[in-house]
């Protein structure tokens, strides 16, 4: 990011026509405060044509579109919600370096028209930038509902900037909107936001400090909007101070004097003080409330759903809900999908390939790791799909807020934040949507600590490797033994929460001032929007990674080629070399060490490798069915995906799946394994690295390596540590060998 | 007195923000204020956080946060 950009308006001339401006591409910015309806408003305008991405280096969401209206193509830029442009969080940080540093052409301000008094605080500081501004004046039905008048010419005059009522959900004033901002744009000059005054004080501080800087640095005043600086310079934001690098601070202190003598050293309070009067009087001048005030449907709510005896039960009931709709709904559609892949898929590309006379390694590879790769891909589409939508369900509706009221004070203990708690549910579901729900989080300190702790929770795939080990080695009391599991996965994410806050996330706590919005339906086009947006944006991202490690994978079971044995194999290899390591925890074998090697795919991996290490399968000839059985198939199962999904839904019997016969496995595995050597294997499965589709996810989300490398060393030395100590101390305790 | 000691469906006026650095900017950012009225609306069941009625909207703040919160009870 150049700081050394020009500022637009002194370069050009104001108005610009004729054909240049029509070939011209107008950036806007859209600006707002959390809830006041940005993302729907940014969704409603331009849809499936957002690209979703990260701003540079931080954990913040970047959308933008580029789109044609009215025969002209602007560029949406949303900006993160925020409150204020304060220099002390990434998304105020990220936003204003974008207002400040870009320089878009246009601003649009969002604004919620139930909540003026608040969202003008943040129109006045956007002002402050001195690029011209047009307000979406959003949420205005519900205003109006109220009866709320809001006087928008008077609004107009007072701040010098278009005000456009619009409603996001009901997709009203929005070609308004788009044709009063390209009006903007083509005039600036014409449109200046006005300069408002903060009082004599402090705008002779600010004329003061205007002269000497001037003097002083003359180079600095070109490259930011100048009165922007100057306020920023007398709040002596730490971000401005060190990006400017001041040494010769004598002439602020001076300009400061007055100013401080009459109204005190805090500087910052001032000015947010003054700008908070703006906004108050503002909101006097032109908004007119009707004089009784009907309780509202939102404190009718709150009473029940944060009610002192039902607001925890309640809260457990949307949860099991949240949770049973993730995964119950889109578990049968991953299965279709996977045995798609599976199938044939699998079996269209080996007759493709073999009358080309592929070699059997290039059909062994297209099918079991291009194709396999792709499976694993999209097997995560629907419940990462699911996930997104019904997280920004609760979201939209403002139930989020209220479920981190609720569970605040409990995961606050270990460190964390009250909305850490969703993330952490459904990673008993699957991890990944459970990395990827941590985008509800603010704070980049609670969404990686929960990002991190997330693996701890024993998901679903890890589940079928402690049924094959129970019911070999416990059959008595299986689910005591997986019990014990899961709650060893809490403990030790309370215990390693605990150690995090200490150690790698030392010092002040991250706040929890968080708005308790008014509920609201959230409309139903935006959530599919926010959905699609973000399952693209997994496939595209995540899936790259997943599948150059299902190639990978690939490589090392089946080279070198043609290999007998898989002992041979580079895996049986590399398994060998690792072997040792186990050893003191009860199963130092190149098979044990194998298969969680290739469990690193997905934990439920290691039984398959296991069956296929111990208890190899007969080739089977089976009959080959033709193209049209094998579309037939296809349609006939995903309408049984479908009627599964809504039985489950409905608590409907849902016909068994038939079980995979691992009767050989166990018996293989009773010769291997002693009870408590496969406990601690059990364990071991349990703590150890998160599967490459966890890690990828934290890659995305977090926009570098760090986490997850860090994520996979503290798990992998945890997890080999509480094997170590549930071997070592089971046998000391005679609990045999 | 301080906000955090206020029982729901209190009100008070906040005569001073004790809170220092980031606390403080964003606490002035969603409005908390001094001169501001303030009003206890519900405790959290387990007892933190709060939420408090400001510049007519909600806002919750856990108990630590409000304690540098000063309030004169109105009567």
């Amino acid at each position: 990011m150049s700081t050394q950009l020009k500022y637009k308006d002194e370069e050009s001339d104001g108005e610009i026509s004729g054909r240049s401006a029509e070939a011209r591409v107008i950036t806007v910015a859209v600006a707002g405060n959390p809830n006041s309806g940005k993302s729907t408003l940014i969704n409603a305008i331009a849809g499936t044509r957002l690209h979703v991405g990260n701003w540079a280096g931080v954990t913040v969401e970047k959308k933008e579109a580029l789109f044609d209206f009215g025969g002209r193509k602007i560029r949406l830029v949303d900006l993160p919600g925020t409150y204020s442009l304060s220099p002390y969080s990434q998304e105020e940080i990220v936003a204003r370096d974008y207002l400040v540093h870009e320089r878009p052409d246009l601003i649009i301000n969002v604004v919620d028209a139930t909540n003026l008094e608040r969202n003008l605080y943040l129109t006045v500081q956007i002002m402050e930038l001195g690029i011209p501004v047009v307000m979406a004046l959003n949420i205005y039905d519900e205003a109006q509902e109220k009866g709320y008048r809001i006087d928008g010419k008077a609004m107009e005059e007072m701040l010098g900037i278009a005000v456009v009522p619009t409603s996001a959900t009901r997709k009203t004033g929005l070609d308004q909107l788009l044709d009063t901002a390209l009006r903007v744009a083509d005039a600036p000059k014409q449109r200046v936001p006005k300069k408002l005054n903060y009082g004599e004080d402090i705008e002779v501080a600010c004329d003061y400090l205007a002269k000497s800087f001037r003097t002083s640095y003359p180079a600095l005043t070109d490259s930011y909007p100048q009165r922007w600086l100057l306020l920023k310079l007398m709040e002596q934001d730490s971000h401005v101070m060190r990006e400017l690098d001041l040494d010769d601070l004598d002439f602020l202190d001076q300009a400061l004097h007055h100013l401080r003598k009459a109204h005190g050293e805090d500087i910052e309070s001032i000015m947010a003080d003054a700008r908070y009067s703006l906004a108050s009087g503002l909101t006097r001048e032109v908004l007119h409330k009707p004089e009784l005030r009907p309780t509202e449907i939102t404190e009718k709510i709150d009473k029940i759903v944060l009610n002192r005896f039902l607001g925890i039960p309640i809260f457990m009931a949307a949860m099991w809900l949240l949770f049973k709709l993730t995964f119950d709904l889109s578990a049968p559609f991953g299965a279709w999908l996977g045995s798609m892949t599976d199938g044939p898929f699998k079996r269209w590309a080996s007759a493709l390939l073999t009358p080309l006379g592929a070699p059997d390694w290039t059909v062994s590879l297209v099918n079991d790791g291009v194709i396999a790769g792709v499976g694993s891909v999209i097997v995560f589409v629907p419940v990462i799909f699911a996930m997104m939508f019904f997280i920004t369900f609760l979201e939209g509706s403002g139930y989020m807020a209220r479920a981190a009221f609720v569970m605040d004070r409990t995961m606050h203990a270990i460190g964390l934040h009250g909305k850490s708690f969703i993330p952490m549910l459904l990673g008993f579901g699957c991890n990944v949507p459970g990395i990827y729900a941590t985008r509800t989080l603010e704070n980049p300190k609670d969404k990686v600590l929960t990002a991190l702790l997330v693996p701890l929770m024993s998901c679903g795939a890890r589940l079928p490797v402690y049924v094959v080990f129970v019911s070999a080695f416990f059959p008595n009391n299986s689910s005591t033994v997986i019990w014990s599991l899961y709650v060893m996965g809490i403990l030790l994410a309370v215990l390693m929460g605990l150690i995090f806050k200490k150690t790698l996330f030392r010092g002040e706590a991250p706040m929890f001032i968080m708005e308790l919005p008014p509920y609201r339906m959230p409309s139903l086009h935006s959530l599919c929007v926010h959905t699609w947006e973000k399952g693209k944006h997994f496939l595209y991202k995540a899936g790259t990674y997943i599948f150059a490690v299902s190639i990978l994978v690939w490589f090392l079971l089946n080279l070198p080629w043609g290999v007998e044995h898989k002992r041979d194999s580079y895996l049986g290899q590399a398994g060998a070399v690792v072997a040792p390591v186990f050893q003191p925890m009860g199963f130092g074998t190149w098979e044990a060490a194998s298969s969680l090697i290739s469990g690193v795919i997905a934990k439920e991996i290691v039984v398959g490798t296991m069956g296929e290490i111990y208890a190899p399968k007969k080739e089977e000839q089976a009959e080959v069915p033709t193209l049209q059985e094998d579309l037939k198939e296809i349609g006939v199962s995903f309408g049984a995906a479908c009627s599964k999904a809504v039985k489950t839904l409905l608590y409907l019997p849902v016909p068994e799946e038939k079980e995979k016969d691992r009767s050989a496995l166990k018996q293989a595995l009773l010769g291997v394994f002693t009870p408590l050597s496969s406990y601690a294997f059990m364990v071991f499965v349990l703590l150890y690295m998160p599967c490459v589709v966890a890690i990828a996810a934290m890659r995305q989300e977090f926009g570098t390596w760090k986490w997850a490398v860090v994520g996979l060393g503290y798990q992998t030395a945890l997890a080999w540590c509480a094997a170590l100590i549930v071997y070592q101390g089971g046998r000391v305790l005679g609990l045999g060998g | 007195m301080n906000l955090a000691r206020l029982k729901p469906g209190q009100k008070g006026t906040i005569t001073s923000i004790g809170s220092i650095g980031p606390l403080k900017r964003r606490l002035m950012d969603m409005g908390v204020l001094v001169g501001e009225e303030v009003k206890v609306l519900k405790v959290a069941p387990m007892g933190d956080p709060i939420e408090v009625s400001i510049k007519s909207y909600n806002l919750s703040l856990r108990k630590k946060e409000a304690e540098g919160i000063a309030v004169e009870v109105a009567g």
